[in-house]
């Protein structure tokens, strides 16, 4: 089976975080026999994501191995010689050998272990979403506690609706400017008739969406991206205005004209 | 630098996010394009060809660039090559869409970054940190320098300063 290694392994040499590192020895590998015995193999190991990277060294160019952690438990184990931080990482798939490793003390030993019971993708799907509902609870609290808008000295503002040529906000990813149905970013091209800009300005992008009759978050998540958009143009009207202010007497005349 | 073949083959039997029968054509100069039953499952992309239930080969999709090509297109290429593409062809336009958003969404470090994301926004909104609750504050996967708890330096990661 093809495996797009060279692109795999740059990512293990990136500068993407690594999750937990340290030397383990291994057991398995090119020439082991297929019963783990002996003191196993010194390795340098990197986890990301639900990666797990072996190299020779900290300085290692090229990774040795790599375990994808998916399928997968993780416990303490016996090890062949009287090692006692062993550990193993065993696959549900049918005549796969569990993966024996063994780290240099127990304190060692339970952080990898907890480390990667936590590396498959579906642990962090199940966090991330666990927070996205948890931010929606927060924000509709926030909003319904909301009764009187909070006014700020709007005398700085210029009454004019902001340039809304968005960049196309790069987030790891190229995100295009023609953004998916369900997206919100059509809405914010003009202010809501009849209210205050102040109060508009601060009460964010959730409840926004809510005056609209819009939930802020969607059951995919690509709610992230459209909120990192918002934010991302939120910045550049602050940045805009922040320039105004500095240009000197312009924001002046605006106080007079302000009704 | 060898890897869980095995483990990686049950991964492909996995239900998958997304799964479509496409239009796929390799990197390499001439190559045509072929139909592969194409199979995103967790962050890999798994092809197949349609009559045969192993996959022929696997995308890890860490650092990739996902790119509509045409109206019906799609590529894949990752940021150490930019330019050695995977293409893809949709039935249509909704369907190529559909793979794009998909594909972006797909990989973990998206996903680290909208964790973090939430976390700081609920923090900001309330005052708690949301990863207390489960005890998992301190791990290293959900900090934004992602340096590791237990002080070693690992390879290329930015070095910033640990408390």
């Amino acid at each position: 089976m093809k495996l797009n290694k060279r692109s795999v392994a740059h990512y293990a040499l990136s500068d993407a975080p690594a999750d937990h590192t340290g030397f383990l020895r291994t057991w398995g590998g090119p020439g082991t026999p297929p019963t783990p015995s002996g003191t196993g193999r010194r390795c340098w190991f990197v986890l990301k994501g639900n990666l797990l990277f072996s190299f020779e060294s900290p300085e290692g160019r090229a990774p040795l191995s790599l375990v994808v952690l998916e399928g997968c438990t993780v416990e303490l184990a016996e090890a062949p010689v009287p090692e006692e931080f062993a550990f193993a990482i065993r696959f549900d798939a049918p005549g796969v050998r569990p993966h024996l490793l063994a780290a240099d003390g127990q304190a060692a030993q339970e952080a990898w272990v907890k480390a990667l019971s936590r590396a498959s993708f579906g642990y962090m799907r199940l966090v991330v979403r666990e927070l996205e509902s948890q931010l929606q609870d927060a924000r509709q609290s926030l909003a319904l506690h909301r009764s009187t808008p909070w006014k700020v000295n709007a005398s700085h503002r210029k009454p004019q609706a902001p340039d809304r040529s968005s960049p196309a906000w790069e987030n790891g990813h190229f995100l295009p400017r023609d953004h998916s149905p369900g997206c919100f970013m059509r809405d914010v091209g003009s202010r809501p008739a009849g209210r205050d800009l102040a109060e508009w300005e601060l009460q964010g992008p959730a409840s926004l969406l809510l005056s609209r009759g819009q939930s802020p978050v969607s059951p995919e998540t690509s709610c992230f991206s459209t909120l990192h958009n918002w934010y991302g143009q939120e910045i550049m009207e602050l940045r805009q205005r922040w320039q105004q202010r500095v240009q000197g007497s312009q924001p002046e005349h605006e106080q007079q004209d302000r009704p | 630098m060898r890897y869980n073949e095995k483990e990686l083959r049950a991964l492909s039997r996995q239900p998958a996010e997304m799964a479509a029968e496409l239009g796929m054509r390799g990197p390499k100069k001439g190559s045509v394009v072929k139909r592969r039953l194409v199979k995103l499952v967790v962050n890999f992309l798994f092809y197949f060809r349609t009559d045969e239930a192993e996959p022929l080969g696997a995308l890890l999709l860490e650092r990739c660039r996902v790119s509509q090509e045409e109206p019906s297109a799609f590529s894949i290429s990752f940021l150490e090559d930019p330019e050695r593409k995977y293409h893809f062809e949709c039935c249509g336009q909704e369907q190529c869409q559909a793979w794009v958003e998909a594909l972006r969404r797909a990989s973990y470090e998206y996903m680290r970054k909208s964790l973090i994301f939430y976390r700081n926004e609920i923090q900001k909104m309330t005052g708690k940190d949301p990863l207390e609750q489960f005890g998992i504050s301190e791990e290293a996967r959900f900090q934004l320098t992602g340096t590791p708890v237990d002080g070693w330096s690992c390879i290329g990661s930015r070095l910033d300063a640990l408390d």
